[in-house]
């Protein structure tokens, strides 16, 4: 009896930790309850609705030490999950030193229920989610995907994938042989998972549609092989759609050939957008004081700039002609001779001053936008601090060269030249959804910041509306009783160090509206192709015309008269 | 006529014994040995031990319950989603737009704007 005592109060109490810790290994178990990726909203008008998803797959794992019917298991997995089992996945059955081992990914619910019939000890699940994108491809740039280990790579998934994903919970918990969680014991513990965000893009699925069509369109009719087009809400900075192709389909990475056709060139690829900085340069004269539309100058298509020349790329409208006149034709001599009225009679220091300060420092040239996407990339304004900020390249800067600048800058600063004058920071958030899809919280309103006079926005928003009049064949397309205006651009591209005279890129930037309104929309557009001499009056236009005309339907504006 | 005590009373209160105690006590006949006594101590034990057995069973019971709702839920929870999914899909501008209803529109040939 003394014996028997003795042994128990051994185990019992001596040994009590050793067989509590025993106890524990084998009957408490630890779970990660995964925290759902937040979905992504686009608009559909003024309804959010989803073009992100989640759908709910298993990953099926064992716990080698209790699996009791290793053959079983096998078969039931090869017959139910054949595709999604891992290679030669019956080995990882015999790991009896180890407690989870993945078999199967991937396996849909249907194909996890028939396998939980099949009662098979020492067999579990873990949901996960993966994304779903209904819409297919649309915005795929701008949404961007997640990779295997649920990290958001490119775009809106890069950019937010902490906010997306949420915070994992965890539950510790006694379980019977067949993993079902128990109450009994008192080291429980359960740490509830918490939801990623659900965003709502200002992305609108009807005009991201018609853009991307229209883009597609107007490269085939042009030969052009990449292209991108932007739609923004002057007024609010809102993205309403933002496409470049080539593009990719998220759901099918292993498609995709060229990397390239990952990156959203609207915010990552800066280069000289040329003629469309005209707008920003005549508005910094005008801002100024130191032109107005009807102020002249003696074009001879060049000018010189200390040593070198500048031309016009568009010869013969010689003699004295006013500064819209030089918007009209695009005329370089136009934009480098406000420049030299902006210092003393040169592109001196203070001119470089003032171009630098309207720039880079009012319209923001040359920094981040701040837009909610992956990779932006801010470009370069070289200050006039700078050697290589002389007069020469300041002259260029003032019909978009010399400097390098991405599209959404560009489409942001033309925002700001019609819109009153007033700089609006673009963002692609328009609010989030709560997990019921039943309530949207609207995002806190950017302010913006008053960069130019009101004045000379409505005097910049009438030379640009003018200088589409110029021309029937750019005009003529338009919805008529509307106020539509805009500006080309061709630029040079650059190879080597070089520039290179067999191809060009095709741009143009422009807005509409109902007349005596601010305007609804500002379009960009941009096309290129490998030695192909694209213009922006030709090749860019015809786009930007196709969407405006569907825009002015889409948002139900009122013709004059 | 007098009346002479004659006998002495003590009171009870006054007595060893407490007050309202049993002044009779009932001796069992029955005798218990130690073995006895150490089999009805294991038998309340035991009785304990099953009475604690039981509970525990039903707490687990209610567990098993719970994990089953618990799946029930997951399980209708991931078919509402399959449904909110396959409804995203067939509503996706591209397949409204690829559908036999829209391949039969027509464009307009004219569109007036109306003043109300």
């Amino acid at each position: 009896m003394a014996l028997f005592v003795m042994r128990l109060f051994y185990i019992q109490v001596i040994q009590h930790a050793y067989y509590m810790e025993q106890a524990d290994s084998e009957q408490m178990k630890k779970f990660v309850l995964h925290a759902q990726r937040g979905e992504i909203y686009a608009m559909d008008g003024t309804t959010p609705t989803k073009i992100v998803m989640n759908e709910t797959v298993y990953t099926v794992w064992a716990d080698p030490t209790e699996v009791v019917e290793a053959d079983k298991v096998v078969e039931v997995l090869n017959r139910v999950a054949g595709g999604n089992v891992r290679d030669d996945f019956k080995q990882y059955l015999t790991k009896k030193d180890t407690r989870y081992q993945v078999l199967a990914r991937k396996v849909t619910r249907t194909q996890a229920e028939l396998i939980k019939k099949e009662n098979l000890a020492g067999i579990g699940f873990d949901a996960v989610s993966q994304r779903v994108y209904p819409e297919g491809s649309l915005a795929a740039q701008v949404i961007g995907f997640v990779d295997a280990e649920g990290n958001g790579k490119y775009g809106f998934e890069q950019a937010n994938d902490t906010t997306l994903k949420g915070v994992d919970g965890v539950l510790k918990t006694v379980t019977d042989v067949r993993s079902v969680p128990l109450t009994v014991g008192d080291k429980n513990i359960n740490v509830p998972a918490k939801n990623g965000a659900n965003y709502v893009l200002t992305i609108d699925r009807n005009v991201q549609t018609k853009v991307e069509q229209a883009l597609s369109d107007g490269m085939k009719n042009v030969g052009a092989s990449q292209g991108s087009a932007l739609v923004m809400d002057p007024n609010t900075g809102k993205v309403l759609a933002m496409a470049n192709l080539p593009s990719f389909d998220p759901s099918n990475l292993s498609a995709v050939t060229d990397l390239s056709a990952l990156n959203n060139n609207i915010i990552t690829n800066p280069y000289e957008p040329a003629s469309v900085m005209k707008t920003v340069a005549m508005s910094t004269g005008v801002d100024k004081g130191v032109m107005t539309p009807d102020s002249t100058y003696v074009n001879t298509d060049s000018i010189v700039i200390d040593d070198k020349t500048v031309q016009n790329a568009t010869k013969g409208q010689t003699g004295t002609i006013t500064m819209q006149h030089a918007m009209n034709w695009s005329l370089n001599t136009g934009s480098v001779t406000m420049a030299t009225w902006l210092g003393n009679g040169s592109v001196d220091a203070k001119a470089r001053g003032i171009l630098y300060q309207y720039y880079h420092d009012k319209f923001r040239l040359g920094e981040k936008t701040g837009i909610e996407l992956a990779n932006e990339q801010a470009g370069t304004v070289i200050p006039p601090t700078d050697a290589q900020g002389n007069a020469i390249r300041y002259a260029n800067m003032t019909f978009g060269q010399g400097l390098d600048v991405t599209t959404l800058q560009v489409a942001t600063a033309f925002s700001a030249i019609i819109n009153g004058g007033v700089y609006r920071q673009p963002t692609v958030i328009a609010g989030t959804m709560s997990d019921d899809g039943q309530t949207f919280r609207a995002a806190t309103a950017k302010s913006g910041e008053q960069i130019i006079k009101q004045s000379t926005s409505d005097t910049m928003k009438q030379m640009i509306y003018n200088a589409r009049q110029a021309f029937p064949n750019y005009h003529s397309s338009d919805r008529s009783g509307f106020y539509v205006g805009g500006k080309t651009g061709t630029a040079q591209t650059i190879e080597n160090g070089q520039y290179v005279f067999d191809q060009t890129i095709a741009t143009y930037v422009g807005f509409g509206g109902e007349v005596g309104q601010k305007p609804a929309y500002v379009v960009m557009i941009e096309v290129y192709g490998p030695h192909k001499n694209l213009d922006g009056g030709h090749h860019a236009l015809p786009i930007f015309t196709d969407i405006s005309n569907w825009m002015i339907d889409y948002l139900k504006l009122t013709p004059q008269g | 006529m007098s009346y002479t005590r004659t006998a002495q009373f003590n009171s009870r209160r006054q007595s060893n014994w407490g007050r309202n105690q049993n002044t009779v006590a009932f001796a069992s006949a029955v005798k218990l040995g130690p073995v006895t006594h150490t089999v009805l101590v294991a038998l309340m034990i035991t009785v304990l031990g099953l009475i604690y057995l039981t509970q525990a069973t039903r707490a687990s019971s209610y567990d098993y319950a719970a994990s089953s709702t618990a799946d029930q839920i997951s399980t209708l929870s991931d078919q509402k989603k399959e449904l909110e999914v396959e409804n995203a899909r067939l509503t996706a501008l591209q397949a409204v737009k690829n559908s036999s209803v829209a391949k039969s529109m027509t464009t307009p040939t004219d569109t007036q704007h109306v003043s109300e």
